[in-house]
């Protein structure tokens, strides 16, 4: 194909704002795939994104379409993951891209998940197609949204498309605005081969597949290629593109949009953002941008039946198989035994990985509190990281600690102006800026502890705003803090997995809370059950699960036995996710109560 | 064949009226049913009693249970107690045969008829002496009519009488169930079987209950009712054989210890359970469909779950444990072939560590704290399909 026949973009938008339906138009009307053979969501089309409504794997096809000016074009759709967690693969999808449909709901306006990707997109040089999507609704407003993008964004909105996806409206101006508006990708054929890896996937018969966008040069079977930042080199034994299943094609030009595969056993070689490039006659630079994973965010994961502890290493071998984001290591917990460490982009990345493993592994797990990376500096001048708050150095060897912060980006309402600014000092943010988007809605950005963002600073912005609130956050720097670490004792034995690092001012309050909250958390057991929440040796708060009354079968004759059975059949299952620490049955949810505490 | 021991339970599916906490299968007002049910209750034993005397001998025991068997008139129990003679007592005395009474449904004649055709044990419902209280629970009776019945029980000649008490009920204090166990200790009853009340759905209380209209009492009261109770009970010579059933040595009910030790009973009439060569059994609840059935020569009941061998240990084990004497190793190990530390022996050295049972090596056994959280013990009896 030639170059000034392909056109390689990416749609940008918010959650529910109608990108996978506008990309199953997209795809249906240019013939890709029948009605027939089309799922719902084709793009998306693992159970647990469809279930959340948001697109973890990018995903990405070819659409052959003729344009109204008879040629046919190549336009090659780079779906790129929705959700802040993905921001570095957002980059690089978007890096493999000259365009990018930005779609907003033309009821909701934009959000400031759509506005950090937009200013992605523009950062590299993209072309952006406005689309306003849901026209059909009755609370659209096409005129207001559009206001909203140019004053925003500044982005002429004259030639913005007016759509409805779901009604099948202005699909065909969509696919006629890519070709007229978003430059065909440029390079040359005979350079030596840049091209870019912006996503992976594992296949058991290919191995590793590699998600390209060839920059200069070309692929051909049989070629010998080399990752410029990893260092592997292998065989290209399939290339082709994705129509979405992948078709071997035997080559990928110069411009184009496709996968490669070559026997590549471990997605760990074949790192999003990286180059690929001749193994013999090597391009002088990698493409710029690279850089390796870096989980924001540690938990502990526990399989609640000591002996899945070999199940939960190979599933999550398995896993890591495909989410090269992924990483872990054994540890062992005093009161859950053994277990693994596990590091992730973010909150929903962890939550996606913990339900696949449950769902797909048949694993019960106890999950811990997630935890951010402390720097600590120890008093002997050393620095240690820390991402599990019982490997806390003792307080008297630590000279001081340094945590992550991050740039907070919030857009509500004005009317919610203050809400978001009460929660974010009370999370320790430091304001730093505040812009109207139009006469109703601010944003507002914050210098704010990750750590604060983890527990339920999301989750109090949208209550406190009525479901208005979008945020978006990135890694600013580490800072140093107070910190302390508050430990929980149950029964009088403390429990290394309820350890929690907090800021110095609050740990009093968080240990009231916390051991509070637990006291709901905690069944009653055959003894009274004392909590205490501690810093050091100084017991801060406590509380008491009181001893569990009587608890037996008043009444067992001939005609109860199989009702009575499984009355105690249900019991038992009622317990299954119970985690016997000392004396003391803890239920899973116990772990996680620091997240739940206001 | 060898006699083996087992025993006959017959349902009476009716009463005066439903309590307000019984969920069992029992009706109010069906008067008309009970010729023909009593009619149906003869051909069943007929039927199945014969062939089941045939393979196993005279049953050791029989118990006629409800709803409250004493509401029928004399007439057709007299007609249902000359069937259970006929077929299962060529001489004429069981063991142990028990009827269920009612104290406000039977008088001194009732109580003799009784005496003159072989029962030998009355086990009278009489919940607690207080008569608002009992107004409050839905008995039809009062707490003289109890005393009374026991008077006249004793007239008649009966040397083995059980009294059933119930404590946690609706407005009921401490003081008040005291006063009840002291009258009814002052009858000197040989059993007496205490009951907690327990919410069951479908029931008048269960639903007062949701609607905040039960005033029950606090679980610190009801706790200290049963501490009481099996604390006073047996310092008072009755010793606790059972979870719930306190007894003078040697009254200990040998119908109700034969569910708890794994023995073989046919249960004969409407929603009646049987336990037969392992495998339970229940008989079609609906008085119709009963009947039906009985009327076109059909066998009444229906298999329960199918009987596993997981199944049968997990019962064997906590049906046993209920009773002071708790699970016999060796029968354990003849009935299954090994020994019980195959499936449980982290189980036992766990609860014994807890203090929750006892293993003497013959005798694995609730601890007295053990039998106040039964369940917790029991539910440690139930195996997970990867134990087969």
């Amino acid at each position: 194909m030639q170059n000034k026949n392909i056109r390689n973009f990416s749609i940008i938008a918010h959650i529910d704002h109608g990108k996978s339906t506008i990309a199953d138009r997209l795809i249906e009307y240019t013939g890709t795939l029948t009605k027939r053979e089309m799922e719902a969501q084709v793009l998306d089309n693992m159970d647990l994104e469809r279930e959340r409504g948001i697109t973890i794997k990018a995903q990405t096809v070819r659409l052959d379409y003729k344009g109204k000016d008879g040629q046919l074009y190549q336009l090659n759709l780079i779906d790129t993951p929705g959700h802040v967690d993905f921001t570095y693969e957002v980059s690089r999808s978007l890096a493999a891209c000259e365009g990018a449909l930005l779609v907003v709901d033309a009821a909701q306006g934009v959000e400031a998940q759509t506005l950090a990707n937009v200013y992605m997109a523009l950062e590299n040089d993209l072309e952006i197609v406005p689309v306003i999507n849901k026209i059909d609704l009755p609370s659209a407003d096409p005129e207001r949204v559009k206001e909203e993008i140019e004053n925003t964004i500044g982005l002429d909105t004259s030639n913005a498309v007016l759509a409805s996806a779901k009604s099948g409206i202005g699909i065909e101006e969509i696919l006629d605005s890519i070709v007229d508006y978003i430059p065909a990708p440029e390079g040359d054929e005979n350079a030596p081969l840049q091209a870019l890896i912006f996503d992976s996937f594992f296949d058991s018969y290919k191995g590793v597949i590699a998600h390209v966008r060839v920059k200069q040069g070309h692929i051909k079977k049989g070629m010998k290629l080399k990752m410029m930042a990893t260092g592997k080199t292998f065989e290209v034994t399939d290339v082709g593109c994705f129509k979405p299943q992948p078709v071997d094609v035997g080559h990928l030009d110069v411009g184009e949009v496709g996968f490669v595969a070559g026997s590549l056993k471990d997605v760990r070689d074949v790192q999003v953002g990286d180059t690929i490039t001749f193994a013999d006659n090597p391009a002088a630079e990698p493409l710029p941008g690279y850089r390796g994973v870096t989980p924001m965010v540690y938990c502990g994961l526990y399989p609640v039946d000591s002996s899945d502890y070999d199940n939960l290493k190979d599933a999550l071998e398995k896993m890591q198989i495909n989410d090269a984001a992924l990483v872990f290591e054994p540890e062992t917990s005093v009161a859950l035994g053994f277990g693994f460490r596990c590091g992730f982009l973010g909150l929903l990345h962890m939550d996606v990985i913990q339900e696949r493993l449950e769902r797909e592994y048949n694993l019960k797990l106890i999950t811990t509190a997630p935890s951010v990376i402390y720097h600590v500096f120890k008093t002997d001048g050393s620095q240690v990281d820390v991402s599990n708050p019982s490997d806390l150095p003792p307080q008297t060897e630590i000279e001081h600690i340094e945590e992550p912060y991050v740039k907070a980006t919030v857009i509500v309402p004005n009317d919610f102006v203050g809400a978001v600014m009460e929660i974010s000092q009370d999370k320790r943010g430091e304001f730093k800026t505040m812009d109207y988007l139009d006469e109703n809605r601010v944003m507002i950005t914050y210098h704010i502890p990750l750590n604060e963002i983890i527990f339920d600073y999301f989750d109090r912005l949208k209550s406190a705003t009525r479901g208005y609130a979008s945020l978006d956050y990135e890694l600013a720097d580490y800072q140093e803090s107070k910190l302390v670490k508050v430990d929980i004792l149950l029964n009088g034995d403390p429990v290394d997995a309820l350890s929690t690092i907090v800021h110095k001012d609050r740990a009093a309050g968080r240990g009231r809370q916390l051991a509070s909250k637990l006291k709901e958390i905690i069944p009653q057991q055959m003894f009274e059950i004392p909590i205490q929440a501690a810093i050091g040796s100084k017991v801060i708060a406590r509380e008491n699960v009181r001893a569990r009354r009587k608890d037996v079968l008043a009444k067992c004759y001939g005609g109860d036995i199989s009702r009575k059975r499984k009355l105690l059949e249900k019991q038992k299952e009622g317990k299954k996710r119970m985690k016997a620490v000392g004396s003391v049955e803890v239920p899973q949810e116990a772990f996680m109560a620091i997240l739940k505490i206001d | 064949m060898d006699a083996k021991q087992w025993g006959v339970y017959v349902h009476i599916p009716f009463c005066r009226q439903k309590c307000f906490y019984c969920d069992f299968p029992s009706f109010a007002g069906r008067e008309r049913y009970w010729e023909d049910y009593t009619g149906a209750l003869c051909r069943e034993i007929a039927v199945r009693g014969s062939y089941y005397r045939q393979q196993w001998g005279k049953p050791a025991t029989i118990y006629l249970g409800g709803g409250t068997p004493s509401i029928l008139p004399e007439k057709f129990m007299k007609q249902l107690l000359s069937e259970l003679r006929q077929i299962f007592l060529p001489d004429g005395k069981a063991e142990e045969f028990t009827v269920e009474c009612n104290p406000g449904t039977v008088d001194e004649p009732y109580l003799a008829m009784l005496r003159n055709r072989g029962v030998n044990r009355l086990s009278f419902g009489v919940q607690s002496f207080d008569d608002t209280l009992l107004k409050r629970i839905g008995r039809i009776h009062n707490g003289q009519q109890a005393v009374d019945a026991v008077a006249m029980a004793r007239r008649v000649g009966f040397a083995n009488l059980s009294l059933d008490l119930m404590y946690g009920l609706p407005g009921q204090t401490l003081e008040q169930l005291k006063e009840s166990v002291e009258q009814a200790l002052s009858l000197k009853p040989e059993h007496i079987s205490i009951y907690g009340l327990q919410l069951e759905e479908g029931t008048a209380f269960y639903r007062m209950q949701e609607l905040g209209k039960l005033n029950l009492p606090t679980d610190d009261v009801t706790e200290a009712m049963y501490d009481y109770m099996t604390e006073y009970l047996p310092s008072q010579g009755y010793e606790r054989y059972e979870i719930s059933n306190f007894a003078r040595p040697g009254f200990e009910s040998r119908h109700n210890m034969s569910y708890w030790q794994d023995v073989p009973y046919l249960g004969v009439g409407a929603a009646a359970h049987s336990y037969l060569d392992g495998q339970r059994w229940a008989a079609f609840a609906e008085l119709d469909r009963y009947m039906d059935a009985i009327k076109e020569n059909r066998i009444p009941v229906e298999p329960e779950e199918a009987a596993t061998t997981a199944i049968a240990i997990e019962e064997f084990c906590f049906l046993a444990l209920r009773t002071a004497k708790g699970i016999s190793r060796e029968k354990f190990l003849q009935k299954f072939g090994r020994e019980m530390d195959v499936w449980y022996g982290t189980v036992l050295r766990d609860l014994s560590a807890r203090k929750l049972l006892v293993d003497d090596g013959r005798y694995v056994r609730l601890t007295r704290q053990g039998m106040k959280y039964g369940n917790l013990v029991f539910e440690k009896f139930l195996l997970d399909a990867q134990d087969f």
